[in-house]
């Protein structure tokens, strides 16, 4: 028979908000279906109810014409549905391979065949196409290479209905195209995909059906994919036409000192002859494969990880920098971390909270007492400014969705009024409207006089915003671009840069 | 809000059902009792003995609230004592500066402990095991080689019985006495109810502690002293302590090496029940007066039942468990809401 998952008008609510109203969707086997919607639309939701992690208020599923809901995840895996979640579900202290085969290890008299475990692990990632050493620890990972375990995992399963929150968001497009030939693989045996992402471009490349969500409800349902224009899908999601955004080249003045300079930096992960400069102002962007070492680089001169040899000036002056503390509070550099859930956000703090901690110092009453007025405001600032979705910034920060969460990872820097801001894939997982309010605001801050070195591994934002490419292979920068912010153009240099040796 | 909502999270507030819970049990066991109603036999030592748990417990909440835990809250006090005693003792001094040293010495171990965990990176668990272990030896030894048989610092300072016996009673404005079973030891312990709260609610110390125990990497990454702030957790920890086991010695009226031996248990049940997360990040500071409150009267009912000693030791090791156990699943169920996101 063939493969049908059926979602027939879902609800659900949270206290202050109705994730889902009357929802309907159906999967069919032998096709992928893009579930599309804003940050906060309910589409993180609608998953975790098809795979029994939350109880539906009201409605129905059908799985190839059972009706019933799964009571539990480990109920939804036992009746063939694998699934990716939006936020990493890994153990950090087991190895890749431990991970990949977590929910089915392979057993034999009841004990833990290993052999069998390493072939099915090598063989999933081997299918995949990924390179990624069995016994490492989960924790020692870049967060890319997670996401691609995380992929592993779920395909390891041999599910018939695959659900995929957001699988790209964190990965580049080498390993996005990898992943789906995968997919069309997949779709050719006969699984039914789900596919969650903020980028159309892949949408249009692998899914024939469409679901679209806003606030909860579905504004188109389970359409061929083929009839609508990019710009009608994103009418549908927004609710209202939204204007194409023209990009425009600044003026970076480069005859100045710059605002910091890296002068053959070595590291002791491996960087090697690192040179580079940033102006006052300008907007330094750095491409790079995942595992390029972009996001060590900064790490390691923001004194997480300490540089080995080579100079470090800022405004001209040679500085070392000994911990984020110093970056922040002696020379008025922020770091915004890629990571959110483990190194961005307070879950169980308000949002409130979350944004006001790197300005404590400045709202400060009396003896140290916080003025709660200053940060309401502050707080209230940001989220307007980002449309962050909230009931009201008292919500809990581990309450909102995923792509809430990172502009709250994102606000309190934007708050914390530094000097140099240094952004680690910002945009991962945050929709088409906020990612161009997002980029306004960057270039309005640079524009201000900010310098910013935007890590991203979003080839059109970088394209689209950046004065500046670096390219950045192994650990080693190996091209230095001015950006015409012509797409064609510079993603040829940007792909000539990393594939040249 | 709507009423409902009102009404539904004032009864979801654990504070609320603790503060409901304790006063049932107190007025069912004096029902059962009437020997229980007594001012001057039950209340009094009742509040009296609430006073110093309650600050305990403040001394692991500080820990706590870090995610981390102070296993030598007890030895901590009893050194604090000690110091307290000796100088009292040996240099005859008035009741206020001898307090000092004792909070002072608390302080004091409570930085070292901390510095040591920031420094060993060991675990504050393993840490203050240690610390407890270290310090029984040293308080053991103090009392037997300066006091031999007796084992106690017995100079009573003056202004010591007035903290011991008497109660707001003494009091009067125009004609109305303060209760007479409200124990003046209650006013140190109420001071520092309000300034422990005062700096979780409202300071930046406070919200960088929180911080750190909420997320110590994301703490780090936004330029918050983690360090720093581990050693004050721990130095705010030793000084509660020490407070506690002055205030101890003075409502025994001596200074001895079993101060702070019956402290560790009650030091978490004050705020764990009261709504501290063991994991750290949320702190409920007056939940732990109402937490230790009730387990006092699930104690001293017990006893005023005539229940015998081991049954009572049964008895109540099982209504704490329950307690616990129903605390925590409360707490497991908030945690998923807050984290539902999995
Ligand atoms: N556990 C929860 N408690 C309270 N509110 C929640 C919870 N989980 C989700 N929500 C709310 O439900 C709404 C839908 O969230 P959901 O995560 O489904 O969005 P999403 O479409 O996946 O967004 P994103 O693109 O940002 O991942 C949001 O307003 C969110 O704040
Ligand atoms: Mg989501």
């Amino acid at each position: 028979m063939n493969t049908e998952l059926r979602i027939e008008k879902v609800s659900k609510s949270f206290p202050g908000v109705k994730a889902l109203n009357e929802v309907n969707l159906t999967m069919k086997g032998g096709s992928v279906h893009a579930l599309l919607g804003e940050n906060g639309a309910g589409k993180s939701t609608l998953i975790k109810i098809i795979t029994g992690v939350y109880r539906a208020d009201s409605g129905v599923l059908k799985t190839n014409g059972e009706e019933k809901f799964f009571n539990s995840p480990v109920e939804a895996t036992d009746a063939g549905i694998a699934v990716v979640h939006q936020e990493r579900n890994l153990i950090p202290e087991f190895s890749v391979e431990e991970n990949i085969t977590l929910h089915h290890p392979p057993t034999k008299f009841g004990i833990v065949d290993r052999a069998e475990r390493t072939r099915l692990a090598r063989q999933a990632l081997e299918t995949l196409g990924f390179d990624i050493d069995l016994n490492e620890r989960v924790k020692n990972l870049s967060v890319a290479q997670m996401q691609l375990v995380e992929i592993a995992k779920a395909l390891v399963t041999n599910a018939q209905i695959i659900l995929l929150d957001e699988p790209t968001a964190s990965i580049t497009s080498g390993e996005t195209i990898k992943l789906f030939d995968v997919i069309k693989r997949l779709k050719e045996s006969g699984t039914a995909v789900l596919f969650v992402s903020h980028k159309l471009e892949e949408v249009y490349e692998i899914c024939d059906t469409v679901t679209v969500l806003r606030d909860g409800e579905s504004i188109l349902e389970s359409k061929p994919l083929s009839e609508y224009k990019q710009g009608e899908i994103v009418d549908a999601m927004v609710g209202r036409h939204l204007a194409d955004r023209k990009v425009e080249l600044r003026k970076v003045n480069r005859s100045v000192e710059p605002v910091m300079q890296l002068t053959d930096i070595h590291t002791a992960l491996g960087h090697e002859k690192i040179s580079m400069s940033l102006y006052p102002g300008e907007v330094l962007g750095m491409y790079g494969l995942v595992g390029a070492g972009r996001s060590e680089l900064a790490r390691s001169v923001l004194g997480l990880h300490g540089i080995s040899s080579g100079e470090l000036k800022l405004n001209g002056q040679v500085v070392e920098i000994k911990s984020l503390r110093d970056a922040l509070h002696k020379h008025r550099i922020g770091y915004v971390t890629e990571n959110r859930k483990e190194e961005g956000l307070f879950l169980d703090f308000p949002v409130r909270k979350n944004i006001s901690v790197t300005i404590l110092s400045k709202i400060l009453k009396k003896l140290g007492v916080i003025s709660f007025q200053e940060e309401d405001s502050v707080s209230t600032k940001y989220v307007d400014r980002l449309g962050i979705k909230v009931v009201d910034n008292n919500q809990l920060a581990g309450t909102l969705s995923g792509g809430n969460q990172q502009k709250v990872s994102v606000s309190k820097w934007l708050a914390a009024d530094t000097k140099i801001l240094i952004i680690d894939e910002p945009t991962v997982g945050v929709d088409v409207r906020t990612k161009a309010s997002f980029h306004e605001l960057i270039v309005e801050l640079a524009n201000e006089g900010l310098s910013i070195i935007l890590i991203s591994s979003d080839l059109a934002e970088m394209i689209s915003l950046a004065d500046r490419i670096l390219v950045m292979r192994d650990y080693q920068l190996v091209g230095d671009l001015d950006n015409s912010k012509d797409y064609t153009t510079m993603s040829r240099g940007i792909m000539t840069a990393i594939h040249s040796a | 809000m709507s009423p409902l909502t009102r009404i539904r999270r004032i009864v979801g507030d654990q504070r609320v059902v603790l503060t409901l819970l304790t006063v049932g049990l107190f007025l069912y066991f004096g029902m059962k009792n009437s020997a229980f109603f007594s001012t001057d036999f039950v209340i009094y030592p009742l509040l009296r003995d609430g006073a110093v748990l309650t600050v305990i417990g403040l001394a692991q909440l500080c820990a706590l609230s870090i995610g981390h835990l102070n296993l030598a809250v007890g030895r901590m006090a009893a050194v604090a004592a000690l110091a307290a005693g000796a100088s009292y003792q040996y240099w005859h001094l008035a009741l206020i500066p001898g307090l000092l040293i004792g909070l002072v010495t608390g302080a004091l171990l409570g930085a070292i402990t901390g510095w040591m965990i920031v420094k060993s990176q060991v675990n504050a668990f393993i840490v203050t095991l240690a610390m407890d272990f270290a310090l029984l030896g040293f308080v053991t030894f103090i009392y037997v080689t300066f006091t031999g048989a007796t084992a106690a610092f017995t100079t009573k300072p003056a202004g010591m019985e007035y903290w011991r016996n008497t109660s707001l009673h003494q009091y009067c404005i125009a004609g109305h006495c303060g209760p007479r079973v409200f124990p003046m030891m209650l006013v140190p312990a109420i001071i520092a109810l309000i300034l422990v709260g005062f700096m979780y609610a409202k300071t930046r110390m406070g919200r960088e502690l929180l911080a750190t125990g909420s997320n110590l990497r994301a703490a780090k990454l936004s330029g918050i002293p983690v360090d720093r702030r581990v050693i004050m957790a721990h130095t705010l920890s030793g000084l509660l302590a020490a407070l506690a086991g002055v205030m101890l010695a003075f409502t025994n009226g001596s200074f001895t090496a079993s101060i702070g031996s019956q402290f560790m248990l009650p030091s978490f049940l004050g705020p764990v029940l009261g709504g501290t997360l063991l994991v750290g990040g949320a702190v409920q500071v007056l939940g732990t007066f109402i937490g230790t409150m009730l387990t006092l009267v699930i104690r001293q009912g017990l006893s005023v039942q005539g229940i015998g000693l081991e049954t009572l030791n049964i008895a109540l090791g099982l209504v704490l468990l329950t307690a616990l156990s129903l605390g925590q699943i409360q707490k497991m169920f908030t945690s998923i809401r807050m984290r539902g996101r999995t």
